[in-house]
């Protein structure tokens, strides 16, 4: 039995653990440091091709990084709790592919949209739910059941058409910038962001499911109902995959049947990045957006450089590897998270 | 005002804080508890009064573990009933027994890692503000004040990971004073302390008596026991065997109820050979911060024991001659060969072997079946086919000599290990670690979880194993069995060796002085 | 007198019995209804071609699960290797010399996996998320703007060819088959993985060489990976670079559905082979009857989804009667301790 004891000290001092000052752990926040990186690839890519600072160009990369944002948000909640879920690539899939074919065939305007999109996706979600919270399969397996029957579905709902015509009243609102550089769309995105950072800071509900991820038993124990927790992570996973269906339309005025499909792992990619670990109990809902934009602009700056986007994947993957060693570096002195991994691996 | 399953709700409201929290006058009368065909509790009528500190003794296996787990909630009673404040309690979950102010500070401390001081605190019961949402300055301000009385410094928005097992048993003591309650049960809460660590915790626990608590507390040190309470109730093999209040009891008085025979420890026959050669060969090594430059030897044909209280470091120390941990200096030399920070796989194939002490952890595969728990240290040596294939049917005889050899009872060895109870389970790991044919032995607290039929059968096995030439390390926190088997002990305190008893020097008081670094 | 009997001999596996159970079944099903399902009798053997790579793949990945980790790179692994080997045989290299190629690769990146998580101590997870990414790219970028197609008869054998009416590709899953049950039952490096599986604290306290059995079977894995795209190209005759991205999904299936435990330790090889039957008759079967194969992805979705709820009521099913042989089995002496195995 290890213990990390405050051994041969007398003296008080060494015995009282306290906190640095509350700006030091400010700049040591995952968000923060992102966020510099972001500004530096920004830097750097303008020092090498002037028009990366150019506002369209701004404005198109966060517009781009507005649906994994919503993806990666609700994986957020998920990955948080200590679960995954594979399927949002394919709920927001099915998602756009609903709404546009309401938009395009019944001119269904914009807020009956959005609200149809969120519709869609909490249903969706629900069948995640249903399974881990209800059935308590192990997440893994469950999403990628869903994201298979998800995917099918794509293909059977679209029933070889597409969505192709998306009235320029909502796609504008993908290019429309409202200063210079800030798309109207990002700034849609925002209140979102800001609501679920609310929710997982300030409501039981939020803190429970840092509470699940970290320790579901102890949870448990202490009057927590975690599998109702879990459930509602996936509704809002599939809600806000829902809401990035409809993001995706109007960034992309089109859906088709492979609408999706792989953006899976690149949600889950921002969310890491973001700070959210798959081993759960840490992360929140800036991390999604400040690791999607991260993503974007990086990548988009890759292409600047030249690069194929054949390379864009590989990109991500490389972006994922360095954030998960920073990750298991700079934990490793600290707390007990080797402990709990051993307990229980990861979220399968 | 009743919840929906009917259960009463307490009527006092509950304030957490040391000052305001009040201790119930709390019984079990007639509690049986079996698990299986094994009966853990027969018919214990146990009282804990208000202002008291009510300590329950016995040996392994006596039940003390089990009777606060129902005291809390944690498991139902079979038969009889739970008294509180002279009303009958219906059948209680957790929370339920929380509710009416009864907590259990579990043996080893659990909480969230990643989730701050004040979150753990309050887990489950967040202080709530308008509509619902978290009150962060509400709750990080009392915990403050609750951590502050119950003499723990951190800052409440720490992770809670952070701390130290000692920080974190306080925490677990500061939330049962901000659940509001004031009947509180401590399982061997200082197995892992330091002595100073437990001092700390003693005197919040008298603290918490004078303020008018009930408490309650198992250990397995009579000299804490003695030093702490004020009233003690012995358990044997599940029954209550004797009571004393403060004054009306002597040591041994208490060690015979314990044991239900006077004490008398045989040590086994001096050996006829006397050692053979030095087998392993230990210098100052240091494994910081719980290996702090240790040195010791063992000859072929000897039992060294290793004395000394939970937390001293000799797990810490068994780990690092075995490779688990790291050695930042030292030397390890068994056999001839210098092993020093070698993997166990080297430290296996050299002759050292490591019985480890967290057996549920660390030893068994507890869904595999016996057979393969038992080859499971030899998996390159097993017999086979043309170099490589393993001849499945040769490895079930050669396991099942194994697991008879080592008296393991079962019956068959493909019974899945987890459905063994903790005797055989250490006698089929022995087995496992003998069919790796090793030199030298490091058993680490082997009669842990062990009925006292199972216990003999050990003892005798290491014996006769010694006997035939294998040098042996004994660590364990039972005095009598240091006493009973080995030939030298070492004691060892904060990861220093601190003396050597050898021969007949090697009893009870000897030892025990060294151990707590007299 | 104490017992301690060695097992018997052998058992039935129950849930192996079900499978087989559902392989008759659904291949009653099909040759009643579909008149192209049996063809001359020879028909369904030819079926086994076009799932003999999500097989090979399957097994790859099923010996990295048995150890309580997982590799979602395979699939783009074996798009990797179908893409080498098409390049190679496109720029006018020999069948032999294109298979090596290819399997060498998938095989460097397997061992890159394998050093990752066993080295580094990244979860495999989030590794295999990673190398996917980076691997399909690779794919991509080798393929070029017309990936190769149109390979030599010799090559295209392999995926298509048979030996009396016994299809190459079925005959090589089946020897592959045969190697993966060989080695996870019957060698140390096997008993090692499955020991990691169950618990990888007891496994390091029992000296297994867990670094080393990782980094092999993730490196086995991309063999394999690498071979599963052989015949790929081989049976599509053209190397596309997410030609086997699209296994991926049938392969975690089938591992599943064979019985698997997603966590390691449990499971075997054997039923996992009789999934891929399973799985690959039932795709097969409705691709015939007409289904799309879209609608496939989600009938295998839910039968993944079934199975497992299916699997579970069965375990708990079990449990029940595993308590009830526990409590009959107890030792002989008296001991107070109940299954937890401490107590105080």
């Amino acid at each position: 039995m290890t213990t990390a004891k405050n051994v041969t000290a007398a003296s008080p001092a060494r015995r009282e653990l306290s906190m640095p000052p509350r700006w030091t752990l400010l700049l040591r926040r995952r968000e923060i440091l992102v966020t510099a990186v972001i500004v530096i690839v920004v830097a750097a890519s303008t020092a090498a091709h002037p028009y990366f600072w150019a506002s369209g160009n701004l404005a198109f990369i966060f517009a781009d990084s507005v649906v994994i944002t919503f993806l990666a948000l609700g994986e957020s909640f998920v990955m948080i709790g200590r679960g995954i879920d594979l399927s949002v690539g394919a709920i927001m899939g099915l998602s756009a592919i609903v709404v546009g074919f309401r938009i395009q065939n019944d001119g269904l305007p914009l807020l009956p949209a959005v609200l149809l999109g969120a519709a869609v996706g909490i249903v969706l979600g629900l069948g995640n739910a249903l399974l881990v919270g209800v059935v308590r399969l192990p997440p893994i397996i469950a999403t990628l059941g869903t994201l298979s029957v998800y995917s099918g579905l794509e293909f059977v709902v679209t029933n070889g058409n597409q969505v192709d015509t998306i009235p320029s009243s909502i796609t504008n609102l993908g290019s429309d910038t409202v200063l210079p550089g800030i798309p109207v769309i990002l700034l849609l995105t925002l209140p979102f962001v800001l609501v679920s950072a609310w929710v997982l800071r300030y409501t039981t509900f939020g803190r429970s499911v840092y509470a699940v991820g970290d320790d579901a038993e102890a949870a448990y124990r202490a009057g927590i109902a975690v599998q109702r927790v879990l459930f509602l992570t996936y509704v809002i996973s599939g809600l806000f995959a829902g809401l990035g269906g409809v993001a995706f339309l109007i960034y992309t005025s089109g859906a088709s049947s492979t609408t999706g499909i792989n953006d899976n792992l690149t949600a889950i990619a921002a969310a890491i990045i973001g700070g959210t670990a798959l081993t759960g109990g840490v992360g929140g809902a800036l991390g999604a957006l400040v690791g999607s934009v991260f993503l974007t602009v990086t990548l988009t700056a890759l292409s600047f450089v030249h690069v194929s986007d054949v390379w864009q994947p590989a990109g991500v993957g490389v972006l994922v590897l360095l954030a998960v060693l920073y990750d298991s570096r700079s934990r490793a002195g600290g707390t007990r998270r080797r402990a709990k991994r051993q307990r229980q691996g990861g979220p399968r | 005002m009743a919840d929906h399953a009917g259960r009463a709700e307490p009527a006092v409201r509950r304030e957490p804080g040391l000052r305001s929290v009040v201790g119930a006058d709390y019984e079990t009368r007639g509690v049986t508890k079996a698990f299986g065909d094994v009966t853990v509790l027969r018919d214990v009528t146990v009282h804990f009064y208000r202002g008291e500190i009510h300590s329950l003794i016995g040996e392994n296996g006596a039940g003390k573990s089990t009777l606060v787990k129902v005291l809390a909630g944690m498991l139902p009673a079979d038969q009889g009933e739970l008294v509180l404040d002279g009303q009958r309690l219906p059948a209680l979950t957790p929370r339920d027994a929380q509710r009416h102010g009864i907590y259990l500070v579990p043996q080893e401390p659990r909480l969230m890692p990643d989730l701050s001081v004040a979150e753990n605190l309050y887990l489950g019961a967040l202080p709530t503000w308008r509509l619902g949402t978290v009150s962060w300055r509400r709750m990080i301000d009392t915990t403050e004040e609750l951590i502050t009385s119950v003499g723990l410094r951190a800052d409440p928005r720490l992770p809670a990971g952070r701390l130290s097992l000692a920080q974190q048993q306080l925490l677990e003591c500061a939330r049962a004073l901000s659940h509001g309650c004031g009947t509180i049960f401590f399982d061997e809460p200082t197995s892992p302390l330091t002595a100073r660590d437990a001092e700390r915790l003693f005197e919040l626990m008298w603290q918490m008596r004078d303020q008018g608590l009930t408490l309650g507390f198992i250990s397995h040190r009579l000299d804490e026991i003695e030093a702490v309470s004020d009233r003690i109730t012995v358990l044997r093999d599940g029954d209550v065997v004797a009571r004393a209040e403060r004054g009306t009891w002597t040591r041994e008085n208490l060690v015979t109820a314990m044991i239900g025979r006077k004490l008398t420890i045989t040590r086994r026959a001096e050996r006829t050979a006397g050692p053979g050669a030095v087998m392993v060969d230990v210098e100052d090594l240091v494994s910081p911060p719980e290996v702090n430059g240790m040195s010791l030897r063992i000859r072929a044909g000897e039992i060294v024991g290793l004395a000394g209280l939970v937390g001293s470091g000799r797990t810490e120390f068994a780990e690092t001659m075995f490779g688990i941990r790291h050695p930042a200096s030292g030397t390890v030399t068994v056999n001839g060969r210098n092993i020093t920070g070698a993997s166990p796989r080297k430290c296996i194939d050299a002759g050292l072997i490591y019985l480890a002490e967290d057996r549920g952890r660390n030893g068994i595969f507890a869904d595999v079946d016996i057979a393969r728990n038992a080859t499971s240290a030899i998996v390159g040596r097993l017999p086979k086919v043309a170099g490589s294939f393993v001849r499945p049917w040769k490895e079930q005889e050669l396991a099942q000599l194994a697991a008879l050899e080592m008296d393991v009872r079962a019956s068959s060895i493909a019974a899945a290990m987890k459905t063994l109870s903790g005797g055989n389970q250490q006698k089929a790991l022995l087995a496992r670690w003998m069919l790796a044919k090793p030199r030298v032995a490091i058993f680490d607290e082997p009669t842990r979880g062990v009925d006292i039929g199972a216990k003999e059968s050990i003892y005798s096995i290491i014996e006769s194993l010694v006997a035939s030439g294998l040098a042996a390390l004994v660590i364990s926190s039972e005095l009598e069995e240091l006493v009973r088997m080995c030939d030298r002990v070492y004691s060892v305190y904060e990861g220093r060796v601190t003396g050597e008893l050898a021969g007949d020097a090697v009893t009870l008081e000897a030892l025990g002085q060294l151990a707590v670094g007299a | 007198m104490t017992t301690l009997a060695l097992p018997r001999r052998w058992r039935v596996p129950a849930w192996g019995a079900c499978l087989v159970l559902a392989i008759i079944a659904e291949l009653v099903y099909f040759t009643l209804t579909t008149r192209q399902f049996a063809g001359h009798g020879t028909g369904m053997l030819d079926l086994t071609e076009q799932f003999a790579p999500t097989g090979v793949l399957a097994l790859g990945l099923a010996m990295v699960i048995l150890t309580g980790n997982i590799d979602l790179s395979c699939g783009a692994n074996a798009s990797l290797a179908a893409v080498i080997a098409g390049t190679v045989l496109a720029k006018g290299g020999g069948p032999g010399l294109a298979i090596v190629a290819a399997i060498a690769v998938s095989t460097l990146f397997g061992l890159f996996n394998g050093i990752i998580v066993a080295f580094v101590g990244i979860d495999s997870l989030l590794v295999t998320l990673a190398t996917q990414f980076i691997v399909t790219s690779i794919a991509t970028s080798v393929a070029g703007a017309s990936p190769p197609f149109g390979f030599s008869s010799a090559f295209q054998l392999i995926g298509q060819g048979s030996v009396n009416d016994v299809p190459i590709a079925l005959l090589i899953f089946l020897v592959i088959a045969l190697a993966v049950i060989v080695t996870t039952g019957y060698t140390g490096l096997g008993r090692s993985l499955t020991l990691i599986g169950y618990s990888p604290r007891a496994a390091l306290y029992s000296g297994i060489a867990i670094r080393g059995s990782l980094t092999a079977v993730f490196t086995l894995c991309g063999a394999l990976s690498g071979l599963a795209g052989v015949l790929l190209a081989a049976y599509y005759n053209s190397a596309q670079p997410d030609i086997g991205t699209d296994l991926l999904l049938p392969a975690i299936t089938v591992v599943i559905l064979g019985g698997m435990d997603i966590f390691g330790g449990r499971g075997r090889i054997g039923e996992v082979v009789l999934a891929v039957f399973l799985l690959g008759f039932l795709s097969q079967g409705m691709l015939i009857e007409g289904d799309s194969s879209l609608s496939i992805t989600m009938i295998t979705g839910l039968v993944l989804i079934g199975a497992l709820v299916i699997k579970f009521a069965f375990e708990r099913n079990l449990r029940q009667r595993l308590n009830a042989r526990m409590r009959r089995f107890r030792t002989l002496s008296r001991d107070p301790h109940g299954p937890e195995g401490h107590g105080s």
